[in-house]
């Protein structure tokens, strides 16, 4: 990966990181609150994968293995985060 | 493939950077994470007051703080691979310490939020969340430890001159590692701190 995309990228998720500190600040509850900050850290998540842990030019089945991983998590905790508002 | 291809692009590559034995232990690490981070969502599920009640008695702003750390930590790892294939071996090896820096930082940072926490007289037994809390920040703190360890090794190789734009499968390995533990804390910082 190109330096300065690697910049890019650590740029991005610090602000992303940002804006789940501020979703805390303001005591956002809710499900939307929780969607926001879980899709958020999917996006740093995928990032992290792609760029940093640089799987973008790497087979697809390795890939798909790390990204399964963090979607089925963010997935089990908005699903368990859903169950409780009930 | 092709060194040409690869350079550009053209072709994935068969295996993940570094060693594929880190990637076996990477991976063994996420789904050990993946059942913790489950068994608190579900643990949650059935204590919502207390875990909401307890959440404010955190201190988001260390947890925020301790992002940034390891997403910077990061990226200056990220740099290290970056500067070898392009050779520059000295810039590898001050990228490494940067990131082992960043490391040490987390855990100031981590020591003191545990400082305030146990002065309060909070411990294992105060409650379910605070176990939750304990335990799963404790369990990953480890984990920042064992990878500043690696990186450590890395490093000292590195500043020695042992890798080379051609042979730097060593800090490859270090840097997937490290990489595996700013992926998980993307997911607690928001799951542990934020989410209510």
């Amino acid at each position: 990966m190109s330096p300065h995309v690697l910049n890019v990228v650590w740029i991005a998720l610090m602000a992303a990181t940002a804006v789940t500190w501020f979703v805390g600040e303001i005591h956002a509850a809710g499900p939307k609150a929780v969607a926001v900050i879980l899709a958020i850290a999917g996006v740093k998540g995928w990032l992290v994968i792609y760029d940093f842990m640089a799987l973008r030019r790497v087979k697809f089945l390795w890939r798909a293995v790390v990204l399964g991983w963090l979607l089925l998590v963010l997935a089990i905790i908005m699903l368990a985060y859903w169950l409780g508002l009930k | 493939m092709t060194a040409h291809a690869r350079r550009h692009g053209h072709a994935l590559a068969e295996y993940p950077p570094g060693d594929l034995a880190i990637w076996v232990f990477i991976l063994a690490e996420l789904l050990a994470f993946g059942v913790l981070f489950a068994a608190y969502a579900i643990t949650r599920l059935k204590n919502l007051d207390l875990f909401n009640e307890m959440q404010l008695t955190l201190n988001r702003d260390a947890g925020a703080l301790n992002t940034l750390l390891l997403i910077t930590g990061s990226w200056f790892v990220a740099r290290a691979v970056a500067a070898i294939k392009a050779d520059r071996r000295h810039g590898a090896a001050n990228f490494l310490l940067a990131g082992i820096a960043s490391g040490f930082a987390f855990l100031v940072v981590k020591y003191f939020e545990y400082s305030a926490k146990f002065d309060a007289g909070i411990s294992l037994d105060t409650n379910t969340f605070y176990m939750f809390y304990i335990s799963l920040t404790m369990f990953h703190a480890l984990h920042v430890v064992l990878g500043m360890v690696i990186l450590g090794f890395v490093w000292n190789k590195a500043r020695q001159g042992a890798y080379t734009a051609r042979e730097h499968h060593g800090i490859e390995t270090g840097a997937s590692y490290w990489h595996m533990v700013d992926l998980v804390w993307i997911i607690l910082f928001p799951l542990v701190y934020v989410m209510r």
